[in-house]
């Protein structure tokens, strides 16, 4: 038994951490990982998704609908962006800082004008269950169901579908796709909002558990920059293991060392996974078929 | 860059009188070469020389401390602007050198020009980080958005473990870390003087030795960047394969600019750390990290005057925006830097110079 | 060291305005600078104290100004900004000249502008609840200190719950010396710490440190946790079924989490504070009452609300007991004789001449299962004793430092 309990703690917080780790970075993999832009503005889309699902859900929406509703608001808001500014930035990479950040100001403060400087949550559903003695909360197996279930939806949209194939086209090589009959200009857009719906994705998941306040999306930023740089280009092939390896290192350091440690652990994995993987993980996968 | 190279011609000729070192200050690797920028040059020092009998205490002292950013803008001009790499770990250097001014005034006080000795040690300090860190990366040829990301960790784990330094065994001698507190009751800088050492807060004496020490690197930079190892620079920035063709060791370069930029930094950490008495974790966290890259974004990164300028001109305005703005500041500045970025890739300062230049010429054409 | 510059334009300022300093000064407004944070990380908890300090403003000056002067507030944003404070501290002082100022929420903060207040020899009011210690002669706080909120607070659980505390807590400087202070009273009272934890102020993912408390099994948790990202801690608590109770300094006092999450993730949640709206006596009604009359849109009216009202209060009457003056020096004299004292929302408050810092009376606050308030107990007239007892006397000598448990002033 006490075998049992001691897997299925490791476990938990594995997944706990990997939960983390997929669902903040999923939408950074692709506007990073796939399109080169540097969004600071990462965290926003996050935090629109986790407002928007509170004020439905408050509304009475049942709480599935309100976090779809969150994940496509904050999609809509990315197609915009995209439209008015993202577009014109897409051959010059490194200013993409400068103009995201600049957007994520105007985010973060206009939702402190316009809604006052924070908002009353909601609770997390469905209560909890025990293993030996000690409690865990259920919501935080369902965020692991949803981040795996996520990661195929992905690999099946970028690989399997019109849409994804399209889309990869125009992101690797944009005059070929271009010549084909695709129209690019759309493609990007969407692409765009894909990542930026699913960022609202991981604002509308941890809605339920976090403080909602104009600067939440703060919290995310640092451990989806760090899965984005140690997974590499390919949103599947990267995100996934980068997620896991860190999920390992940041679970097993923080029951060690403290959650000090757990965070420093982080950042001193990429800096080695750069140093000797310079495209990443995807990029050390993906060497063997090319 | 056919614009640079017109000019270039045209500034050639003067360029014969002077000997080899100062033509190198006109050289083609810096905006602004004729006659008419070194006579704004002049009376730019100029008014800034009578610019404190003018102004009231608080401005000098204010601009005194815009004064202390520009060596790190100045420094990551030299590190992105012309060597291509993007550094986000000016301020980890920044911090180091105003830990380390801290550490050795508080230790050893402030007689005998020991202040002086804390800012060169400082700025040694930072020299020396940002060698074993650069060696690291260039050597280990890292570049583009992942230098970005690695020099950010850097800095972040550093802010990160400065900030838990709360506790009292946390001491360097005297000097305590103190945590996301930061570190106070450094001197100010103190320059030994007969008759009394004269301690320099932040007033007029301090915005004169600032402005000196301002335009001694501004001057000391262009000269640098206009050398053969500016052009190298610059070459392996347009083209870094093309450069190690022709033979240049890229990764020697690229240490060398990193060091002396991030020594800026760090000459930036210790003027600031003088100046407030004080250096905390978060001059060094993720926010404070990205201001010196939006100053110098802003400004014009491929340009040394540029960016002294354009840092100049975002401080003021977001100050004043915070002074006067209220609730509307951040928007606005976020406004501001999405228009620039969109509508000025070359950033603001070479974006009006050629605004202007077109206007001109066009006038000129009518005429 | 004072410096030879700033006295120079001070005396080059005097020059200049000649005589009309002193005959204007006695109709001229009294300035107060207010630098808080009203955008960025804390403008959640410190919007109140603006409009604290406001809304004293306005019944001063209603009620004839501070010895006959009208207020005037100088009221910048600081942005949660460090820096910002540098900046606008020295504005306040240099170019408004203000005659005090009222400054800062976070500790990093107010260790920012300290040494610009000493350098022009201002006079500053800190208003929040702080990790203790700060021995200066131109800072007054009136914010409660750990002595005052956990020698109450501990022992009381302690008897009621039993002796195993855990502890959880921000690590930085607040949440480690107050995890000194909690570590030191359970010692004293006989109890054992079970277990420490310190966590980042970047952290909000905690299930690995909700793993660790049920695995030592605690008679209750003391959580001082801080800003934002650490308030997730009582949601992911409750929803994996925690069910300790939880003992703070600084929760729901401060940043009102028991409004701002669904119910019940604070229940059994008990804090010492020295204010809350829900306060039930005739002067704290009367004083929501005034504020949600002059703000109606305020979310909360917290402690440093509080706080900061009662400062504006002692300011007024320190000048006026100071024959109208504002210089430091004749406000410090008149601290010193002891008896600075204001009834205000909180009941009776008074400041210590040695320390400067303000006694308290201490409310228990419990939160249940629908995050309604009771006060279980009350506490009166406790004094910031600390730095008095250990060596920190301010009207004999102004060391302008801040001391901790392990290092304390006399050593």
């Amino acid at each position: 038994m006490e075998y049992i309990h001691l897997a299925f703690t490791a476990f938990y917080q594995f997944g706990d951490a990997f939960a983390f780790l997929v669902l903040s970075a999923m939408g950074l993999a692709v506007i990073f990982g796939m399109m080169g832009i540097i969004n600071l503005a990462h965290g926003e889309f996050i935090m629109c998704g986790a407002y928007v699902t509170v004020a439905t859900a408050r509304l009475g929406v049942p709480l599935p609908i309100a976090m779809l509703c969150g994940s496509l608001a904050a999609g809509i808001l990315g197609i915009v962006l995209e439209r008015t500014i993202i577009h014109r930035l897409y051959h010059r990479p490194l200013d993409s800082i400068v103009a995201t950040w600049g957007i994520s100001l105007i985010l973060t403060q206009g939702t402190l004008i316009v809604l006052g400087s924070s908002m009353a949550g909601i609770s997390t559903p469905l209560g909890s269950f025990s293993v030996g003695g000690y409690s865990y909360s259920t919501y935080r197996m369902v965020l692991l169901g949803v981040a795996v279930l996520l990661l195929i939806g992905l690999y099946v949209l970028f690989h399997h579908t019109t849409f994804g194939i399209h889309s990869r086209a125009t992101i690797q090589a944009p005059h070929m796709a271009k010549a084909a009959g695709i129209d690019t200009g759309r493609m990007y857009s969407l692409t765009f909002g894909l990542g930026a719906a699913l960022a609202g994705l991981a604002g509308a998941l941890y809605a339920p558990t976090i403080s909602i306040v104009p600067t939440l999306g703060a919290n995310f930023l640092v451990e989806s920059f760090v899965t984005v740089v140690v997974g590499g280009a390919d949103v599947f092939l990267g995100t996934a293991p980068a997620a896991a390896t860190l999920a390992v290192i940041k679970a097993f350091l923080t029951g060690w060392q403290g959650q000090l440690m757990g965070q420093v652990g982080l950042l001193i994995t990429v800096m080695v996974v750069i140093r000797i993987l310079p495209q990443g993980l995807s990029g050390w996968l993906l060497k063997g078929r090319t | 860059m056919g614009m640079l190279q017109r000019e270039d011609l045209k500034a050639s000729r003067p360029d014969g009188r002077m000997p080899g070192w100062l033509r190198l200050i006109n050289g083609p690797q810096t905006l602004g070469r004729g006659p008419l920028f070194w006579i704004v040059f002049a009376l730019t020092i100029g008014a800034a020389v009578v610019y404190p009998a003018f102004a009231d205490a608080w401005s000098v002292g204010n601009t005194a401390y815009f004064f202390c950013w520009v060596f790190m803008a100045l420094g990551l001009s030299l590190i992105w602007g012309y060597a291509g790499s993007l550094s986000f770990g000016q301020t980890a250097f920044f911090g180091l050198a105003g830990y380390t001014y801290g550490v050795v005034t508080i230790n050893f006080g402030a007689a005998y020009g020991l202040t002086i000795v804390g800012v060169l040690l400082g700025v040694g300090m930072s020299c020396l980080g940002a060698a074993v860190l650069g060696y690291i990366l260039f050597y280990g040829r890292i570049s583009g958005v992942f230098l970005g990301i690695v020099t950010l960790s850097t800095t972040l784990v550093f802010a990160t473990f400065m900030a838990q330094t709360a506790g009292s065994q946390w001491a360097i001698g005297d000097a305590r870390l103190g945590g996301d507190n930061g570190m106070t009751g450094m001197p100010p800088l103190t320059i030994p003087w007969a008759g009394g050492d004269i301690a320099l807060y932040s007033g007029v004496p301090l915005y004169y030795l600032l402005l000196a020490m301002l335009v001694i690197c501004y001057l000391g930079l262009r000269v640098l960047v206009n050398s053969r190892f500016g052009n190298v620079l610059v070459a392996i920035r347009e083209n870094p394969h093309r450069a190690e063709m022709l033979g240049y060791d890229i990764r020697r370069y690229q240490l060398i600019a990193f060091v002396i930029g991030s020594g800026l930094a760090g000459l930036s950490g210790v003027l600031y750390t003088a100046w407030g008495q004080y250096i905390s974790p978060s001059n060094m966290d993720l926010a404070a990290a990205a201001l010196p890259i939006i100053w110098v974004a802003v400004g014009g990164r491929k340009d040394l005057t540029a960016t002294l300028v354009g840092t100049l001109v975002v401080l003021g305005i977001f100050q004043n925006l915070t002074i006067f703005g209220s609730y509307y500041a951040f928007v606005i500045m976020g406004l501001l830097l999405v228009i620039v970025v969109v509508f000025l890739p070359e950033g603001l300062i070479p974006g009006l110079v050629k605004f202007f230049g077109r206007f001109r010429k066009r006038k000129e054409g009518m005429s | 060291m004072k410096y030879s510059t700033i006295q120079r334009t001070a005396t080059l300022s005097t020059l200049l305005a000649g005589s009309l300093v002193t005959s204007a000064s006695a109709n001229d407004p009294i300035q107060i600078g207010v630098l808080e944070d009203q955008s960025g990380n804390f403008a959640a908890v410190t919007q109140a104290k603006v409009n604290a300090i406001e809304l004293a403003a306005e019944e001063i000056n209603e009620a004839g100004g501070i010895a006959g002067r009208e207020v005037e507030l100088v009221i910048y944003d600081t942005q949660s900004d460090d820096r910002r404070y540098q900046e606008l501290m020295r504005r306040v002082l240099q170019r408004d000249q203000v005659d005090t100022v009222f400054a800062g929420f976070a500790s990093s903060s107010r260790e920012a502008y300290r040494p610009i207040v000493n350098q022009f020899d201002g006079l500053a009011f800190y208003n929040n609840q702080y990790e203790g210690g700060v021995c200066d002669a131109n800072m007054i706080v009136t914010g409660a200190v750990p002595e005052q909120q956990f020698s109450t607070l501990i022992p009381w659980m302690m008897e009621k719950y039993g002796p195993n505390v855990y502890t959880i807590a921000a690590d930085y400087n607040f949440g480690q010396i107050s995890a000194e202070w909690v570590r030191q009273i359970v010692e004293e009272e006989g109890g054992e710490i079970v277990g420490e934890e310190f966590i980042p102020l970047d952290v909000s993912q905690f299930s690995q440190t909700i793993q660790n408390i049920q695995g030592e099994s605690p008679d209750f948790v003391v959580t001082l946790l801080v800003g934002s990202n650490q308030a997730s801690y009582y949601e992911q608590a409750a929803s994996a079924d925690l069910g300790l109770p939880m003992a703070s300094s600084v929760n729901v006092g401060q940043g009102y989490e028991h409004k701002r999450f669904a119910p019940p993730s604070l229940e059994n949640m008990f804090v010492t504070t020295n204010f809350i709206e829900e306060v039930d006596t005739p002067e704290a009604n009367e004083f929501v009452e005034k504020f949600y009359e002059r703000f109606p849109d305020t979310p909360y009216v917290n402690q440093e609300a509080a706080n900061s009202y009662i400062a504006m209060y002692l300011y007024k009457q320190m000048v006026e007991r100071a024959d109208g003056s504002t210089d430091k020096e004749d406000l410090r004299n008149v601290i010193a004789e002891g008896d600075v004292c204001f009834d205000g929302p909180s009941g009776r408050v008074c400041l210590d001449p040695k320390s400067q810092h303000m006694s308290h009376n201490i409310f228990l606050a419990q939160v249940d299962e629908n995050h309604e308030i009771s006060f279980p107990e009350t506490w009166e007239n406790i004094e910031p004793y600390w730095l008095g007892e250990n060596g920190c006397d301010l009207t004999q000598n102004d060391p302008s430092a801040q001391y901790t448990p392990s290092s304390p002033p006399n050593e």
